[in-house]
This record gives C-alpha cells, structure tokens and sequence, in this order.
C-alpha cells in the first residue's frame, strides 16, 4: 500500500491513550486504541480520589471510557499487542497480535453469570491483590468494554479440560474455548505510544518488610483501601486484623531518589498522593493521625503548595521531615510496627505506627524493553522512552511519538496535556485524509411523529436470569401492556443483543411504534444502543426511554422478588409515563470557521501556532509586544546542547516562514463575541481595529517574572536574578568566586503562595554551569525544599557531586542579605546544623518566581473565562482538561496556565493545538439534543438564568422593541444540565428531553394512587 | 462479579399493616446515578420502596418537583448530586444546595418534618453510599411516620 | 339592543375589588350603558332570594372577587354560577387565594381560639364561639360555617376567566369590559375559556428599572437601605417577586419604589409561584469562590437571611400552591433553640 492513510495506532488504553484517541478521532482520525489487558482505564481507573481537587477518580474517567468505547472512529482492540512497525512516518504497516478472550465479545451481555459459577479464584490486579477474581472475570465493576475473558492460566477447562461451566451458564452462548491467537496488519500513517508506568516492587526494598509483614502496604494498595468499591469498601483498616488503625506513617522515596535500587530519578507524584492519602484517611477515619516521612516535598503544581498547606494546617497532618527511613520492624504478637530514622545530625530515633504505607515510585512499564525492540525506539538511561527537552512527544523514530508516564513519571494533568499534544504530533502526519463523520454514520431518513398520539412500545429484558432470576418479567410484560398508550410489549432474554435490536426494529416498523421503552440495566451504558437502534429504525432517537430494573431494582432486592417486581412495574410505569410527553429533538449544525487565533507569541503561542499550521489551518497570532519568543530570550545555558534563545530563535524563523500564520505584532484582542467555532474576534493592531472569524482561540499569553524588591537587588550590581546569571555565563562577564543563590525570592511567601515550579532545577541547572566552566568557584544553594522532580533530579545529584552546598532554610526564616564594606554577607539558619550560617559571597543570584500577567483579568473577561486565586488562568478542569476553559472553543497553553519548564509548555501548546484542531478540523459542530430552550412568548430577560450557567451559554439581548429584553440561548454552548430551567421564576425555559412536565408525569407515576 | 463481594444483610420483610414508607429520589446523571448504579453492580441489598428519577444534573431539581412530589403523597424525598466540586456541571450542585436549604425551610413553615426533604452527595464510586443513605433514610422517614397528607 | 346583566359578588376579601370597578372613572357610565346592575351587594340593593328567583344563565357576566372561605362563599359561587353565562375569577382572592389565603397556615379552630379568647380585647371567659345554628325563642339563627381550608374560586365551581390583582387595576378591568361590550354590541368573539385577562409575560416585561448582572450578596429589608429607583429591585438584594409574576399591573408597586409581592400569581408556564421564585433566588444568591470548601451548616446560615419564605413566596398564592395548605405531622419535632 502507498496511499496515505487517515489512521493512526494508540498503543495502551489508559487515561493517556484514551485522551489521544478521543482527540485524533474528534479531529476526525480513524484510531485504533490497542490495549494489553481486556479492559482499557489503567492505572487511574484504580486511583480513589486525584489532588489537589480530591475529585472521585473513577467518576472523572469513566465518561471518558465509555465515550472511547462508543466513539464510532475509534477500534477498540483490547488483549492485543504490537509485534512490529515497519514502514515509515505516513505509511507504517502494523502487526498486531490478538489474544484470544475465549469470550465473544459481540455476544457477552456482561451478565456475570459465568463468573458466578466459575469456580477457579485468582488474585485480582486490580485490587492489588488484596481480593480475588474468577478465572473469567472483569477487571472491575465498571470495566470497558464489559465483556468477560478467560484467563486461560487458570481455567480449568483450558488447563485441564474439566468444568466447563461458564459455557454450559452463558445465556448468550458467548464462550468460546477454542479462540486462538490472531495476527492482524493495520495500515497507519503515525503511531502514539502511551503504555504508561509500573509501581515499584517495594520487596526489593527488604528493610521495609514489604511482603513479610502484612501491615506494610504499597500506597497503590492503600489507594484500594481508601476506595469505596476496594476490599473494605472505603474502610480505613489493616490487613492483618480488619482493625482501624490510629497511627498511620507514609513512607516516601520507596523505589524513588534511590541509586541503590536503580532509580535515581524522582517520581514527581508520590509527595502529593501521599498528602491526598492522608487526607482522605483521616476524613475517613475520626481520630486518625498520619505521619509523612520524606526528603524534601515536592509540591510543585497547580494549587499543590495550597494542598499541603491544607493538609498541615487544617487536617494536622504530621510531616517528618529527614533522610530516608532506615527500617521498618514488625512487633510479631500485635502485628505494630516501629520504624528508624535519622533526627538530626547522627541520633537514630523510633517510633510505632500500626499501619505502614510505602509511597512506592514509578518505573517504565514491564513491556519497555519489547516495545523498544519491536518498534525501533530509544529508551533512556532509566529505562523510559527518550525524549529531549524540545522534542517531549518524540520518540527516536519518526512519526511514533510518546505521551504519559512512558517517557518520564508525571501526573495526571500532565499526562492529558502531553495526550493531546501526541494527538496533535500525529495528526501532522495523516491530516490531509480526515474522514468526516458523515461517511462513518449513515443518517436513515426519519419519520414525522408530530401530532400523532403516542404509541409506546415496551421491550423487557430478563437480561438472562439477572432480572427474571428476581423479578416476574411477564407479569411486568403483562401489567405494562395495560398502560394507556402502549400498544405493544415484549419479553426478551437480553434485549441488548444483536438480534434483539434487529427485533426492536422490526416491531417498530410493524406496530408503528413512536415510542420506545426499555426496562433492562442502566441508561449510562446502553441508552446510546438503544437509541442508535430505533434511529436506525427512522425514530428520532429522543423519543426513547428506560427502566433501570437491573442494576437498581433486581440486583439490589434480590431476596424480595414480590416487591422487586412490583418495584419494577413502578419503574416501567415511570419511563412509560415519561415516553409520553418525550418530543423529537434536533441537533442543529453549526458551521466552523476553520482557522485559530493565538494569543500570544511565546513558545506556547509559537509552538500552538507551528502545529495548527502544519495541519493546514490558518492562524492569526497575536503578539502585544514588538518581539515574539518571550521568556526563552533570556535563557541562555544550554539544555541538551542547544540554548533555549537559540531554540526559540529558529521557531520564530518557522513562523515567519509559514505561509499560513499571520503574525499581528504590537497587538491587543479587543472585543470577543461569538462562540465556540464561529469567534468574532477584534483586534487592536498599530494599523487600526481588524475583526476576524475564527474557529477557536488559544491563550498562551505567558506570565512574568517577578522583580524582586528585597536583597538589595536593583541598588547593588552584584545581586542578579538567575536570568541575569544566564546572561553572564553566556557571554563571559562572570568571574565570581563565591555565589549564593537564594531561592523562592517572590515565590512560596505572603503574597505568592505557590511554587513557581522551575527555579529550583533552574539554579541547579545554573549552578552546575557555573561548575564546569569555574571549578574553583564557590556555589551555595539556599532553598526551602529541593524539587527537582523527575529526571530533572540527576541535576541535583551532578549538583552535589560537583560540590554545590546546600543550605536549607525554613518558611519564615529568608535569609538575610547585609554588607559590611564591600562585602555581602548572608546569615541563614541552617535547619540541618540548627544553627545560624554566615556566608560571604561576591555575587549574590536570586530565583525569582513566576508572576501572572497583571492585565490576565482583563483578557479573561473579553474571553468570558475565569482566573485562579492565583491570577493564573484557570482550566475546565484542573485534572482531566488540562487545555481547555469551560467556554468551549477557547484553549490554555504555557505558564500563562502555571510555571512549567520548556518540554511541558511545548507538550501543552502541542496539546492546546489539538483540542482546538478538535473544533476547527470540522465542517460543522452538532449542538447536544438536550439544551436549554426559552420560550419568547414568557421571557422578559430578567436576567436570573444569566450567572447560574457555568457555560456562559444564556445571554441577555434585546427585543427589538425598546426597553425590552430576552434571554438567548447559545445551542453551541449549552450543555444541557438544567440549572438554569430550575432557576428560571417564569416558567419560560425548559430543558429538551427533561422537561417540566416530563419529569411531573415521572413523579405522579412514581406515587400513583397516593394522595391527590 | 456478583461473587466478588458479599451480598449486604438484607432489610426485614414488612409485617402486614406495617407504614412502608414511599421514598422519591433524584440522582445526577453523572455521579449519584451512577452511585446507585454500581450498588446493583455490587449487589449491595436494600429497601425496596424508594423510586429513582435520574435528571442530567441535581441542579434541574426544581422545588416544584419535590412540592409536586410530597402533595403526590412522597413520604421522603432524596435528592442526591455530586459532591462539592466534583459536579460535571461545574457548579450546579452549589445550586441545587443552596435550593433544598431553602426549601426544607419552606417545608417547615408547612408543617412538614423537614427532614423528609435530605440533599445528599453520592459519587459515582460510593455504591456503598448509596446503599447507607437509602437505607438511613428508609429509617429516618419510619420513624418520622406517614406524610399528613396521605392521612387527610 | 337589550343591556347585559352584570353580577359582581364578593366572597373571602376586603372589598378593593369593589372599590376598583367602581374606580375606573368615567368608564363605569360605559358600564351602565351596555348592563344593568342585577346583583352588587356592596353597591345595588339586592336580596339572595332576588338571584335564586332568576332563570339559570340569566345572568350574563359574574365578576366574582375573594375567595371561598366559608359556607356562605360557597353556596354563593355555585348559586352565581346556577344563574350566569360567565364567571370571571375577580382579584387575587378569588383567583389564588390572596392574603385571606394565608389563612391556610392555620385553622378553622386556631382562628376562632384567638378571634374569640385571645385578643387583648377578648373578654370571653364562657368561651361562646359562634354556631351555625342557634336556636333563639324568636326563631332560629344561622351563620356561614367557616371552612378550615381556603379556596380558590377555581376549586368550588367552574371558572371562565381570570383577572388577577390585588385589585385588579383600571385597565385590566377597562380591557375585560371592552371585550364583552364588542361581543354583546359587534358579536366579536370571546377570549378561549380559562383565559387570564392579563399579560402572558412577568412583571419585567413592564418594570421600567434598568438590569446588569443579577448576583445578590445580601439581602434587605426594603427599609433598610434607600432604593435606588432607577436599579432592578432584586440586583439591590430585595425580594421582589416580579420576575415570577404575571404582567398586566403595570409595575405600580415598583413605579412606586416598592417590590413586587406576586398578587398578579404566575404565568401559565408555572405551577408553584412560591417555589419557582424560591429557586430563582436561591440559584443567584452568593456563590462565592470558595464553595466547595463551605458546609451544609455555611450554606443553611447563609439561606437563613432569607426570613420567612412562606409569606414572601406564597404572599398571595398559598391555596393555588402545590401544598396548599399547612399541614400537621402526627410526630411533632422538637425545634432546637
């Protein structure tokens, strides 16, 4: 094959190659999202809550899955694996190996009953082994896909041909022990690599006792503690009793910052969910008292330094704070524990605790080595796929780019914001063969059911014996039957089934059906089948309905199946009463301008700018300035060989040559009207106000730094900023003996409670420069912590090696700068020696942190977004929408979000472009069918819906005639959640397909026969 | 997967004659529906009289319904969302709190126990929740007896 | 051409709606041009007996103002209604209850123990209440039981139109006439039955006051701070209940510097007038930035400045709401102090 191709391989399905694949399919990409496991969701899928938010991890991901799963330009290909890429970037040909589930997955229902019979356990991954799984199982409650597979390890029939009785319970006859291996080939134009991490084996760290004793638990089996659906449902215990434990004690670096067990890199997330753990366990637990143990705390991120101080403050959450802990001794008889550690300068001191977690770190996952071979990939000293500090996407082989922790430990923002940011990296390769989602979905002509009188049809599902097993289904089919308007029920066994939607479709056709009802399981997973069924029957697909009589009738009454059924004929009789008054619903089709503006022409805004470019959109940049390239003009020490000025320099000539990006130098966004895909967008340029159309707008407008006011800086030519230390060391005017840098000057203090994230791996950065080229030169670092997360801590080791000391100092307690004569001199108090320093440096270098642009509010109220306490701009969501502002078809890119380094802000911009390359890489935009509508004959605009919408969806306009005023609603914006329909005092909003007198017929069918 | 947990102690069979309360509870699209959700998934037993209207947001809850709901002869009404700062809406759920605070004030002024009316956040993991806040609820509303207007 | 018969008849109110047909200047002589007065107790010398006599239907319009409160009122309402074409639900009293409606937050009994043992002027040791029946040797006596509950008009008989208002103003009343005077002399049609002769949008539609942003952070007493009378009533943290309330008025309370209190009741597309205006206000009422970190406890506290909900909301709509009426549980619970 030598055609191009519109397809593009994700290897791993969790939260990064989910994101990837939802961005390359939306942009409109063919994916095939592969995944080793049979189910996608990785690691997150196991997580309780995520910081600094403590949002329910599971509640934030599962939507995404499930929209994975659904999306029609994504195949899912669960338990495969990649054996080899050949070809090159645009046209790679892909052999994929399928392993067989033994399960059909276009016949398993998810029932269950297989794994109910299945007599073979088998510790579960997901609970980290702390419950068990059949041999054929889910990996957990709300897997995608929900289809059963064997392990063929430990199945009976598969290992020694007995039992079989998955087969001979399977309702749906989907077991099929004869599957074998399959190998595929695809045809790929690019490939995107998101296997993500494996925990740390803390046995290898035997003086923890992890394995031995059964109080000693890794954080990712806490994290199954802490969670609701874990082995203890939410209980804060310990395994060896079932007991609740008081004394808690994280330990931090297990597996991390150590040389001994090979991984000298810092894991960049332990510091954080340990403070989360703590957190969540004491809110759990009354009276619990953790203790963190740990080096340095690494609370680098957004709102992060807010989140610890949080936990010290208000959950008094102890932090100890040392070298790392020496032991751990288990008392053999109470199953306590004592650990060791260093306090002060020699003493070794102990204490009990009766649980034990290991804050165990993050290594390149287990298939590295083999994806390395087989795909032709470098990977780095540590074992994590390279990648250079400007090339954060890129692997070593063209066209198969990287995101998540494969290529170094991250978070979960982090990790999106690369995501995308792959997505946008591939889609360069196969853009020029978008698919449009009308050759994907054919529409069937539907039918007019305007003023007809409603004829319901009910289809009852014994979903196998999960509901008949409880409920009488014909006597449900039977009493529904007896509903007004119903004109037809049915029994089905799985009403789900592929024969069953042909049957759906056939009764509609036969009966004249105008409604649709299911009473089966819940409308989160198969609503949209059903729907996609009766639409494929010429039904609007609103005019359909369910019963949740699985899921929340039988399965929850299981010993009552009088009640349960009489509980499930209510339900049916609730969705029928509802299905009644259900209308059409349109989705109306929005045009799209195909173009962006950036605003602002810094790494991020040239970086967002390139990407779109290359995918032959057209850009508008915007820069306030005379000069484009912003901070990374003043960086000068070399990164990986090449100066961050020198970077930036050959971007700017990138930009300058694009024949698609207009740059709008010296200019100012003015006015902002329109909304997503259709911006209208004024702009203040020298040449005078320019209005321009545009599809999306990218905000990457930087921060700056802070000027400090302290240290003398300004009144003494010997006190610098670290920028001006790069300056110095790039053009030879330094020749100081003796150099202090202070650390979190304007940064971690009253005014600006949070860490600027760079400056400490910048000064390490800096102070090993000063090193190399002046040996003999004294360098001090005074810092409050160290955090030189990730790789970035082998600086921190070169640091040391070379002979940099470090002079940790406490909140509160700057160091104080005087001169005697000539001479600086600094006084610190040295938390190690406990005891005040005197240093009498010649050059004096501050880390100054990073500030919000002072004119961000007023940027932020044109765009209709909102700011940070910080002054930062602030995200939709702090961990899964990394690039995105609620307001749909606006972006975030670059510090102007929060301080970040060089690669970071690269990977966001990359990922701002593809969130916006998701809107204006189509014809059209479809509103959502459950909108907000007003009713002009009522509204007056009085203005109460106007602040309740989160989505700046409603505004306030005139008439026409004087005076008078109405609320609109923008359908392109409105997401459909009603707040407004339920604040509105005339009556004259409603919410399509949840309307007023829907939900009304739902209550009285609910308590029909009650008083009234 | 039903074996992966136990199955919860189950409620009492009502003895004849016994008040059964009939219990109205709403749940977000998003969070508490999928709460309820993953009890079933779970297996987690409970009361049998409760009845579930699921709207995309707890916000979309207006008092009228749950007015609606108790002249219809409810004698309790849940409305369950996402807990503060998880609502998938961003801020409909601080709506929906400000709404039912209210109202259990307005329900006082009627006569009714207010306690009949409980705002509650149940996540899309809390299975568990969900079947307690059922449950306590179920209690709560035996003990505080028959809604007056089902008497009149 | 023959005159039209016009009733107007009062049941459970204070006699303004009276007062307003009378007060729309020299219009009434229109009035007397196109009906003869049969039945105005207020206004016209008549007798009950004088109506029971007359055919049914004879009557052509009914303007029945106040609500049904006692047997009186509702014997009444279904003799007038025997005897006309059409009825017309006169004033708030009459179409939602109106203040006298308030009166279902208490009782038949709690009314006449306070009414006839409670007041200071009360000098009732016998505790003599008044019957329906008294037997004196000059005969017997009767008087109107009163009910416990409060009706709307609507709910004791069937009800052709609407004109709320608290009177129903000069123009509404301008507005009905002119239409029955063009049915009765052009033959011009009649409204649909059930119509409100009133606006069908709220009360914003007339409020002449300017609107920005509506986010309230405190609330106020209208005599606690000087209105600005140019500003929404509610971006000044007053309850008014305008945007809930049907239009036709023409905003005089707020033309006078006071807020609406909803006798006009809701639009057709409301059920609850009290419960729509109580999510209204909740929904824009302070939420701050910090949300996530306040309690339910915050949150009560913070709804608690909205004092008396009932009597804001329901000021004139309690017997059309969706309860009703106060209702008494058998369990009372203990109120904290």
């Amino acid at each position: 094959m030598s055609e191009k191709t519109g397809s593009v391989l994700v290897v791993g399905g969790g939260i990064a190659g989910v994101q990837t694949s939802l961005d390359l399919a939306e942009s409109g990409f063919k994916v095939y999202l592969v995944e080793r496991k049979p189910s996608i969701g990785g690691v997150m899928a196991q997580l309780d809550k995520t910081f600094p938010t403590n949002d329910c991890s599971m509640c934030i991901l599962s939507p995404k899955l499930v929209e994975a799963a659904r999306h029609p330009m994504i195949s899912m290909l669960t338990l495969s694996e990649v054996m080899a890429v050949e070809g090159e970037a645009g046209n790679f040909t892909v052999t994929l190996k399928k392993h067989p589930r033994y399960v059909r997955e276009d016949r398993c229902v998810g029932c269950g009953l297989c794994a109910e019979k299945c007599p073979s356990k088998v510790s579960s991954e997901y609970e980290v082994g702390m419950s068990q799984r059949k041999a054929i199982y889910v990996p957990y409650a709300q897997a995608v896909p929900m289809k059963y597979a064997i392990d063929a390890d430990r199945c009976l029939w598969l290992t020694k041909q007995r039992c079989g009785n998955c087969k001979k319970v399977c309702p749906a006859d989907a077991i099929d022990y004869e599957q074998k291996e399959v190998i595929e080939k695809l045809n790929v134009g690019a490939v995107v690599l998101t296997p993500g991490f494996q925990v740390f084996d803390a046995t290898r760290k035997r003086e923890y006792g992890y394995g031995d004793f059964k109080n000693v638990v890794t954080s990712l089996e806490f994290e199954r503690i802490l969670s609701a659906t874990g082995p203890y449902q939410g209980h804060v215990v310990r395994p060896s009793d079932h007991k609740t434990p008081k004394k808690v004690a994280f330990i931090q670096c297990v597996g991390s910052r150590d040389e001994k067990v090979g991984n000298p890199y810092c894991s960049s997330v332990c510091c954080m969910y340990a403070l989360k753990q703590a957190i969540i366990a004491q809110e759990h637990t009354h009276g619990l008292e953790p203790t963190i143990f740990f080096m340095d705390i690494r609370a680098f991120g957004k709102e992060f330094e807010d989140y610890r101080a949080r936990a010290e403050n208000e959950y008094g959450i102890k932090m100890y704070r040392g070298s790392r802990v020496a032991s751990v001794d288990e008392n053999p008889e109470s199953k306590d524990l004592t650990l060791r550690f260093s306090s002060g300068a020699s003493e070794v001191s102990s204490a009990d605790f009766d649980l034990v977690v290991l804050s165990v770190g993050l290594e390149a996952p287990a298939s590295a080595k083999e994806l390395s071979d087989r795909l032709g990939i470098k990977l780095n000293e540590f074992g994590f796929c390279h990648t250079g500090v400007y090339t954060p996407l890129e692997t070593s082989r063209k066209g198969i780019y990287v995101s998540g922790a494969f290529s170094s430990p991250k978070d979960i923002p982090t990790t999106v914001a690369e995501a995308s940011g792959a997505a946008s990296k591939a889609g360069a390769h196969v853009f020029m063969n978008r698919i449009s989602i009308d050759d994907v979905i054919k529409d069937v002509p539907e039918d007019d059911v305007k003023g007809q009188e409603p004829r319901i049809g009910a289809f009852i599902c014994d979903c196998g014996i999960n509901i008949k097993g409880t409920v009488d289904v014909p006597s449900v089919v039977e009493y529904v039957k007896t509903l007004p308007n119903v004109v037809y029920a049915e029994e089905n066994k799985y009403t789900c089934s592929a024969d069953t939607q042909e049957l759906i479709k056939k009764k509609i056709k036969e009966h004249k059906l105008n409604r649709v009802v299911v009473a089966s399981c819940t409308p989160r997973t198969h609503e949209a089948l059903f729907q996609s069924t009766i639409k494929e029957a010429g039904l609007n697909m609103f005019l359909f309905e369910m019963a949740n009589i699985r899921d929340q009738c039988s399965w929850i009454h299981m010993n009552e199946p009088e009640k349960a059924t009489a509980k499930a004929k209510d339900l049916v009789r609730m969705a029928v009463a509802k299905s009644r008054f259900l209308e059409p619903l349109s989705k109306s089709r929005l045009g799209v301008t195909p173009s962006a503006i950036v605003v602002g022409g810094g790494l991020a805004g040239l970086t967002a700018a390139l990407d779109m470019a290359q995918q032959d959109f057209h850009v508008d940049l915007v820069e306030r300035t005379g000069e484009l390239g912003g901070r990374l003009n003043k960086l000068f020490t070399p990164e990986e060989g090449k100066s961050p000025k020198d970077y930036i320099k050959g971007l700017i000539a990138q930009v300058k040559a694009s024949d698609k990006i207009t740059l709008m130098m010296n200019s100012e966004i003015e006015d902002v009207a329109g909304f997503v895909g259709n911006y209208k967008v004024k702009v203040k340029t020298p040449e005078g106000t320019k209005e321009l159309d545009t599809g999306a707008i990218v905000v990457a407008v930087g921060s700056e730094e802070y000027v400090p006011k302290e240290y003398m800086y300004g009144q003494d030519k010997n006190v610098v900023t670290m920028n001006e230390l790069e300056d110095k060391l790039a053009h030879g005017h330094f020749s100081s003996k003796k150099v202090v840098m202070v650390q979190c000057v304007g940064s971690r203090n009253k005014e600006a409670p949070y860490c600027s994230r760079v400056c400490c791996s910048k000064a390490l950065k800096n102070a090993i420069e000063i090193k190399k080229k002046h040996p003999e030169t004294e360098v001090y670092i005074l810092h409050k912590d160290i955090r030189s997360y990730g790789f970035r801590e082998a600086l921190y080791r070169q640091a040391g090696e070379l002979g940099v000391k470090f002079v940790r100092f406490d909140e509160g307690k700057d160091p104080v700068l005087g001169k005697v004569g000539e001479h600086f001199e600094v006084i610190v108090e040295d938390t190690v020696l406990g005891s005040p320093l005197l240093l009498r440096p010649d050059l004096v270098v501050l880390s100054t942190g990073t500030r919000p642009n002072p004119d961000n509010e007023h940027l932020a109220k044109l765009l209709k977004v909102p700011l940070s306490k910080d002054g930062f701009f602030l995200e939709a969501h702090m961990k899964l929408r990394p690039n995105d502002f609620a307001t749909n078809g606006v972006f975030l890119a670059g510090i102007a979000h929060w301080p970040k380094f060089i690669d970071e802000t690269i990977a966001q911009a990359s990922g701002a472009a593809a969130r916006a390359m998701t809107i204006i890489s189509k014809e059209f935009l479809e509103t959502q069918g459950i909108i907000a509508a007003v009713n002009d004959d009522v509204c007056d605009g009085c203005g109460v819906c106007e602040p309740v919408c989160e989505y700046r969806a409603i505004t306030i306009v005139g008439t026409g005639v004087p005076d008078k005023l109405k609320a609109v609603i923008n359908e392109g914006l409105c997401m459909g959640c009603g707040t407004c329909v339920a604040a509105c005092p005339s009556g004259a909003l409603e919410q399509k397909g949840f309307k007023t007198s829907q939900i009304l017929a739902q209550i009285d069918a609910a308590l029909e026969g009650g008083a009234k | 997967m039903s074996s992966q947990q136990m199955a919860q102690a189950e409620p009492k069979p009502a003895e004849a004659g016994q008040f059964e309360p009939r219990i109205l509870v709403f749940c977000c699209n998003w969070c508490s529906y999928a709460g309820a959700d993953l009890a079933g998934v779970s297996r987690l037993q409970m009361p049998t009289n409760f009845r579930v209207i699921r709207t995309m947001c707890s916000a979309r809850v207006d008092p009228e319904f749950v007015l609606r709901a108790f002249a219809s002869g409810a004698d309790g009404v849940l409305v369950l969302g996402c807990h503060p700062a998880d609502c998938h809406y961003i801020g409909g759920n601080y709506r929906t709190r400000r709404r039912i605070a209210l109202l259990r004030v307005l329900l006082e002024q009627y006569g009714f126990n207010p306690d009949r009316l409980k705002l509650e956040w149940v996540s899309a993991s809390e299975g568990q929740k969900f079947q307690k806040t059922i449950k306590e609820f179920d209690a709560m509303i035996r003990d505080i007896g028959v809604n007056p207007i089902n008497e009149e | 051409m023959s005159k039209i018969k016009l009733a107007h008849y009062w049941g459970a109110g204070c006699g303004g709606c009276d007062v307003a047909l009378l007060d729309i200047d020299e219009k009434i002589l229109g009035v007397a041009e196109i009906a003869d007065i049969v039945f105005w107790p207020i206004a016209v010398d008549g007798k009950v007996k004088d109506v029971e006599a007359m055919p049914d239907k004879s009557i052509t319009c009914t303007l029945f103002n106040g609500a049904v409160r006692n047997s009186e009122n509702e014997h009444m309402a279904k003799l007038l209604r025997q005897k006309s074409a059409i009825v017309v639900s006169f004033g708030s009293c009459a179409c939602y209850g109106g203040i006298p409606g308030l009166g279902n937050l208490t009782n038949r009994k709690e009314i006449l123990e306070l009414v006839y043992t409670k007041l200071p002027t009360s000098d009732n040791v016998e505790r003599v209440f008044p019957q329906a029946e008294t037997h004196t040797k000059d005969g017997d006596l009767e008087l109107p039981v009163l009910y416990d509950t409060v009706m709307t008009l609507d709910q004791v008989i069937d009800v052709d139109y609407y004109m709320p208002g608290c009177p129903p103003t000069t123009n509404l009343i301008n507005e009905f006439l002119g239409i029955v005077t063009a049915h009765v002399k052009e033959g011009a049609p009649l409204p649909p039955k059930g119509a409100m002769i009133a606006s069908q949008k709220t009360l914003c539609d007339e409020c002449k006051r300017k609107k920005a942003v509506k986010k309230i952070d405190r609330i106020y007493m209208p005599h606690e701070i000087a209105i600005d009378p140019d500003k929404c009533m509610l971006e000044q943290g007053i309850i008014c209940l305008g945007s809930s309330t049907r239009a036709g008025c023409g905003a005089k309370c707020l033309e006078g510097n006071q807020p609406c209190r909803g006798c006009m009741g809701p639009t057709a597309e409301v059920l609850d007038q009290g419960g729509s205006m109580l999510s209204a206000l909740a929904s824009v009422y302070r939420v701050e930035d910090n949300e996530a970190l306040l309690s339910e406890d915050n949150i009560a506290t913070l709804m608690a400045q909205v004092k008396d909900p009932m009597g804001t909301f329901y000021c004139y709509t309690l017997p059309k709401s969706i309860i009703k009426r106060k209702v008494k549980e058998k369990k009372q619970v203990k109120k904290e102090v």
